[in-house]
C-alpha cells in the first residue's frame, strides 16, 4: 500500500536542485561469446533429400537413449519373462518381451502431409493454419520408426509422455495378436552432459573479470557494499508495426526503460544499468498492415485457389505492397538502444529471413542506420575466417547458441515450440521446453511440420550439450522453471512471452540465472 | 537554469503541445533526471498560480501487490501439469516489477495498488489531460528526433564505454567511392545531351567519390554489390568509345547523329544506350563489330573483314543480332538509306544467307548466295550429331516476285523483304545492325 502523500516532494518530484547534472553511469559489461552451431553456408544446396536428417540424428541421440534403456531394463524380469534387448524395429517377434530404440512418427489426420500434398498436384506448399495437428478423437496413431521398418506404439504408457514426430526413445514392451506394441514403460535420451561455465571462453575469462572488477571498482566507489549482479534483458515480439499503434507507446517506454533514461537514479543505478545486453527472440517486425489487419491470405491452406488470384499482382517487385515503415521503427529503435547497450538479434517467424530451420540472422540491409554496430562483412580471402569478435548488434540464427557470461545458452524464436504445440493436447508449455531437452533435440519436428534445411553432413537441432539457459521466444505468456539431470545438470527454462501481446520483458541474472520480470503498462 | 520555464510556457501553453522529459532533456541538453524535475517544478507551479492549467503523467516503477498473486496462482494451475521433478517454488519466486505510465488523476488510486513504489517521477506535461497515447508517441518521436550534435552532447544517463563500431576496412572505401555514382545518376542521365549521347560522363561521376572518402563518416554505408554494378555498367560504354572511335569518328558520330536524331526524349536516350551495354557486358563487346562510319571505300574492305569475322561467329551472333535488332544503336542510322540486306531473324532462319550478285538490272539480279545447311551425319560413337555448314547456293531474281511484295519464306525472297523492311525503319531513325554487313 502507497499512499501519494508518501511520495510527493521526494526523489525526482522536487524543484530541480540547480547542481551540476549527475555523472553518466557506466553501464556493465558481460562476456559474450556467440557459437555458430546454426549457421549454414551462403551457398547451400537444395537438392538433398530429408532422409539424412532422421537418419543422423538418430545416429547421434540412438547410443544415449539406449544406454539409459539399458541401464534402467537390464535385467527386468516381468511376469517370468526377461526383457530382451532388440536391434532393429523390424526384429520385434510377437509376444516377447523386449525393448528397442527408435524415431517417434505421428501420423495423424490433421498433420499437413506432403504426400497428399503430391497426390493431389498442390506443389505451392503454404504454411498450415491449422492450430493443432491433435485431433483428440483417437484418429492419431505414434509410430516407432528406424531405418529397417515402422511399428505402431499403443498403450497407456504413452499418455505420460510428449510425443511428437522425430524425438527418439526407447520403448518397453511387446507386440500383440494385431502387430501394434504394447508400450509398458518409455525412456527418451534425457539431459546431455553440461559443460562447465566458462568452458567455451576459458582462455579469456580471467582477463575478463579482471576487468569486470575494475569497471565495479570505479561504478561502485560510492558503494562498497556487495554489488548487484549483472543482468540480460530477453524480449520478443515486439512486432513494430505502422498498423497496429496500440502499444507504441510501451515500445518507446521500453526504449527509456532500458536506455535507463526513465526511473529515478537509484534505480537507473542499482538495476538498468546491470542491464548488459538485450536479446531480442524473434518477431521485432509486424507484417500485418491496415489494409488486412488480419493474417495474409496466403497462410490459408484451406482455399488454396485464392493465391493465384490477386487483383493487382505485378510481376516482380512491386513496391507498393512493401511496406518499410515497421522495419525503419524496428531500426530506429536498435539505433537508438546500441550506443549503450549491446544486442543478439534471433529472427523470428514474422521477420524477413528465411522460412526454414535454422533461420539465417536478418540481412543487415534491413537496418541502415544500426548496421554500423555489426560486424564487418566477410569478403574474399577471409570470408571463412572466425570472428574473433562478435559484433556488438549481433544479428544470429534461430536457434542460436552462445555463452553469456560463462553460461551456455540456448534460444530459439519460438517456431520450435509452437510446432510441438500443435501435436500434443497440454497447453503446457514449459514441460514442452523440458522435452525438449530430454529428448536432446531443439527442435524435433523438423523437418516434418516445422520447415528446415535438408542437413546431409550434420544434423544441428541435436544438443549435444546441456545449455544453462534455455529461452524460446513469441510465447504467449511468461513461464520460467528449472528442470535437473541425473548427472547434476540444471537448466533454467524461459518461454519469453510476445511483447506485443504482454508488454512483458525478462530479466534474467548473469550469476545465478534468477529470472525477473518488468510489465510495462500504459494506460 | 530558468530558461526550462521558458521553454515550457512556450511549448505547452502556447503551443499546446505535450512536453517529455525526454523532449526536454534533450532540446535543452539536460541531464533526463533534471528534466524530471524540471517538469514536476513546472507543474506545480502552474497548478498554484491557476489550478486545471496543466495536466501531467506519471512513470511509476514497483512491485504490484494484486498481479504478483495472480500470477503466482495461474503458473501454479500449470505446473502440476508438468513433470514431477520440476522446481514447484519457481514461477512464485520470480519478482515481477511494473513499469507504469499513470496520469494525474488516477495517479492516487494505482499507488494502492502497490506494494512499494522503487520510482516515480513526472513523465510529460501537457496542456489538457492526456487521454490518447499517439500525443505522447508523438512526443517520443519528436525527442528522438533531435540529434546529437557534437559541440553539446545531449546527456545520457548511462553510456558504455565499450561500445565498437564497425571500422571501415578496404571495403568501406570502395563503398564509399561506389555510392556516389548511384546518387549521381540523374545528373549523368541530363549531362549526356550536351556531349556526345554514348557518353555517360564519366569524369564527374569518378571525380566525386574523392571528397566523399574522406568524410567517410558521413556516408551511409551501402551495400557493396548494387554500387559495384552501377559503375560496371558506366564504365563499359566509356571504354568503348574511348576505344573503338577515334578522334575523328567521335566527331563524326557527334555531328551525324545529333541532326539525325530530331528530339530523341534526352533521358531515354542515355538509357536505350546502356542497356545493349549492359547486357553484353563482358561476354561479347570485342564481338561486335563496331560500326563505323566512313568513306564509301573504306567501308567496303571493312565489310569484307566484318563478313570473316561473322563467319566465323554465325551461330553466337545469330543470337546477339536479335538482340542488337531491339535495340539498336544510334551510330549506325547514317547507313539506313543505302542497305538493302534482309535482317535475318535468327529463329525463322535457319539459314542465313551471304549474296554475291554477279547480275544486277531492271530488278532481276542473280548470283550465289551463302547458305548455311544442316547436315545430320553419325559420327564414329553412333550419335547423330547435327552440323552446319556454309555452302554457296546460286540464285536468281527469275525465281522471285517483284521486290515490292515482301514473303514470309526468307529464302527465296529474302533481298525484296530486305529492301522494304529496310526502308521503314530509316525515317524513325532506327538501324538495324543487321544492314551493316549488307552489300551496296
Amino acid at each position: 500500500m502507497v499512499t501519494l502523500d508518501e511520495v510527493l516532494g521526494s526523489g525526482l518530484l522536487q524543484k530541480p536542485s540547480g547542481d551540476d547534472a549527475p555523472e553518466a553511469l557506466q553501464r556493465q559489461i558481460t562476456n559474450y561469446k556467440p557459437l555458430q552451431t546454426f549457421k549454414l553456408e551462403k551457398t547451400r544446396p537444395y537438392q538433398q533429400q530429408y532422409a539424412d536428417i532422421y537418419f543422423l540424428r538418430l545416429t547421434k541421440i540412438r547410443p544415449a537413449v539406449e544406454a539409459a534403456a539399458s541401464a534402467a531394463w537390464e535385467g527386468t524380469m516381468l511376469g517370468g519373462e526377461k526383457v530382451k534387448r532388440v536391434e532393429r524395429v523390424l526384429d520385434v517377434r510377437q509376444g516377447e518381451l523386449c525393448w528397442v530404440a527408435g524415431t517417434v512418427y505421428m501420423d495423424m489426420p490433421l498433420k499437413p502431409s506432403i504426400l497428399e500434398d503430391v497426390s493431389k498436384d498442390r506443389w505451392i506448399s503454404a504454411p498450415t493454419s491449422v492450430g493443432h495437428y491433435y485431433s483428440g478423437n483417437g484418429d492419431d496413431s505414434i509410430m516407432l520408426e528406424d531405418d529397417s521398418g515402422r511399428i505402431r506404439l499403443v498403450g497407456n504408457a504413452l499418455q505420460n509422455h510428449f510425443m511428437v514426430t522425430g524425438c527418439i526413445v526407447a520403448v518397453m514392451g511387446t507386440e500383440n495378436a494385431n502387430g501394434e506394441f504394447e508400450v509398458i514403460d518409455l525412456l527418451f535420451a534425457e539431459l546431455p552432459p553440461q559443460p562447465e561455465r566458462w568452458s567455451v571462453s576459458k582462455g579469456k575469462k580471467g582477463q575478463e573479470q579482471q576487468e569486470d572488477v575494475e569497471m565495479m571498482d570505479a561504478s561502485f566507489s560510492g558503494n562498497p557494499s556487495k554489488p548487484p549482479s549483472k543482468k540480460i534483458a530477453l524480449v520478443s515480439g515486439l512486432e513494430f508495426s505502422n498498423a497496429d499503434t496500440s502499444y507504441a507507446m510501451e515500445l518507446n517506454l521500453l526504449l527509456e526503460y532500458l536506455l535507463g533514461e526513465a526511473l529515478d537514479p537509484s534505480i537507473q543505478h542499482n538495476e538498468i544499468s546491470h542491464i548488459t545486453r538485450l536479446i531480442i527472440a524473434g518477431n521485432s517486425i509486424s507484417t500485418t498492415t491496415a489494409e488486412h489487419a488480419k493474417p495474409a491470405p496466403a497462410y490459408d491452406t484451406t482455399t488454396p485457389v485464392n493465391k493465384f488470384q490477386p487483383q493487382h499482382k505485378k510481376y516482380g517487385y512491386d513496391s507498393s505492397s512493401y511496406n518499410p515503415v515497421p522495419s525503419q521503427l524496428f531500426d530506429n529503435f536498435l539505433s537508438e538502444l546500441l550506443p549503450t547497450m549491446p544486442v543478439t538479434l534471433l529472427p523470428g517467424a514474422l521477420d524477413p529471413a528465411n522460412a526454414s530451420y535454422p533461420q539465417q540472422p536478418i540481412h543487415s540491409a534491413m537496418f541502415p542506420q544500426s548496421r554500423t554496430y555489426m560486424s564487418a562483412p566477410k569478403v574474399g580471402a577471409d570470408k571463412d575466417a572466425v570472428d574473433e569478435e562478435p559484433g556488438w548488434f549481433d544479428n544470429v540464427t534461430n536457434p542460436w547458441e552462445g555463452e553469456i557470461e560463462g553460461w551456455r545458452v540456448l534460444g530459439t524464436g519460438g517456431q520450435n515450440l509452437d510446432d510441438v504445440f500443435k501435436y500434443v493436447e497440454s497447453e503446457d508449455r514449459l514441460g514442452m521446453m523440458e522435452a525438449m531437452c530430454r529428448w536432446r533435440c531443439v527442435a524435433p519436428t523438423a523437418p516434418d511440420t516445422l520447415w528446415a534445411y535438408p542437413f546431409q553432413e550434420d544434423e544441428p537441432f541435436v544438443i549435444k550439450e546441456c545449455p544453462h539457459l534455455f529461452f524460446v521466444g513469441c510465447q504467449p505468456e511468461f513461464g520460467t522453471k528449472v528442470i535437473h539431470g541425473s548427472d547434476g545438470q540444471a537448466v533454467r527454462l524461459i518461454a519469453v512471452p510476445s511483447f506485443s501481446e504482454t508488454r512483458e520483458v525478462v530479466l534474467v541474472d548473469t550469476e545465478t540465472l534468477d529470472v525477473e520480470r518488468v510489465r510495462i503498462v500504459a494506460e | 537554469m530558468e530558461d526550462y520555464k521558458t521553454y515550457l510556457a512556450e511549448n505547452v501553453l502556447s503551443e499546446d503541445k505535450v512536453v517529455t522529459y525526454r523532449l526536454l532533456s534533450r532540446a535543452l541538453r539536460v541531464h533526463p533526471n533534471v528534466a524530471k524535475q524540471m517538469l514536476y517544478d513546472f507543474y506545480k507551479s502552474q497548478n498554484t498560480k491557476k489550478p486545471g492549467s496543466v495536466f501531467a503523467t506519471y512513470l511509476l516503477y514497483g512491485i504490484k501487490k494484486s498481479v504478483q498473486h495472480q500470477n503466482g496462482n495461474a503458473m501454479d494451475i500449470d505446473l502440476p501439469s508438468s513433470l514431477p521433478d520440476a522446481d514447484p517454488v519457481d514461477n512464485d519466486d520470480v519478482p515481477s516489477y511494473t513499469l507504469a505510465l499513470i496520469q494525474e488523476d488516477r495517479l492516487a488510486d494505482v499507488l494502492k495498488d502497490y506494494e512499494t513504489i522503487a520510482s516515480i517521477h513526472v513523465y510529460s506535461v501537457g496542456p489538457h489531460p492526456a487521454k490518447d497515447l499517439t500525443l505522447l508517441v508523438d512526443a517520443a518521436q519528436s525527442a528522438l528526433a533531435i540529434k546529437d550534435d557534437a559541440k553539446k552532447p545531449r546527456p545520457r544517463t548511462i553510456v558504455n564505454s565499450h561500445v565498437r563500431r564497425r571500422e571501415r576496412k578496404g571495403v568501406g572505401l570502395k563503398v564509399a567511392a561506389a555510392a556516389v555514382p548511384v546518387k549521381q545518376e540523374p545528373k549523368t542521365k541530363a549531362a549526356p545531351t550536351k556531349t556526345a549521347p554514348a557518353k555517360p560522363t564519366p569524369a564527374p561521376a569518378l571525380a566525386a567519390p574523392k571528397p566523399k572518402e574522406e568524410s567517410k563518416s558521413a556516408t551511409p554505408a551501402t551495400e557493396p554489390e548494387a554500387p559495384a554494378a552501377a559503375t560496371k555498367k558506366n564504365a563499359p560504354p566509356l571504354k568503348r568509345n574511348a576505344s573503338a572511335a577515334s578522334g575523328i569518328m567521335q566527331a563524326f558520330s557527334k555531328a551525324a547523329s545529333l541532326p539525325k536524331k530530331a528530339k530523341p526524349s534526352e533521358k531515354s536516350t542515355p538509357a536505350t544506350e546502356d542497356t545493349p551495354v549492359l547486357s553484353d557486358d563482358g561476354e561479347d563487346d570485342d564481338d561486335v563489330p563496331l560500326p563505323r562510319p566512313g568513306a564509301a571505300s573504306q567501308r567496303k574492305s571493312r565489310k569484307q573483314r566484318e563478313e570473316e569475322l561473322r563467319r566465323m561467329m554465325e551461330e553466337d551472333e545469330d543470337e546477339e543480332m536479335e538482340e542488337e535488332a531491339d535495340s539498336p544503336a544510334p551510330e549506325e542510322e547514317e547507313e539506313e538509306p543505302v542497305v538493302e540486306e534482309p535482317p535475318v531473324k535468327a529463329e525463322a532462319a535457319k539459314e542465313e544467307e551471304k549474296e554475291i550478285v554477279t547480275t544486277s538490272g531492271d530488278g532481276r539480279r542473280r548470283g550465289k548466295r551463302r547458305v548455311m545447311k544442316k547436315k545430320q551425319i553419325m559420327d564414329d560413337q553412333g550419335y547423330l550429331v547435327t552440323i552446319q555448314e556454309p555452302a554457296w547456293e546460286s540464285f536468281s531474281e527469275d525465281e522471285a516476285p517483284p521486290a515490292s511484295k515482301p514473303k514470309p519464306k526468307v529464302a527465296s525472297s529474302a533481298p525484296p523483304a530486305a529492301a522494304g523492311k529496310a526502308k521503314k525503319p530509316a525515317p524513325k531513325g532506327q538501324g538495324n545492325i543487321m544492314s551493316f554487313f549488307s552489300k551496296k
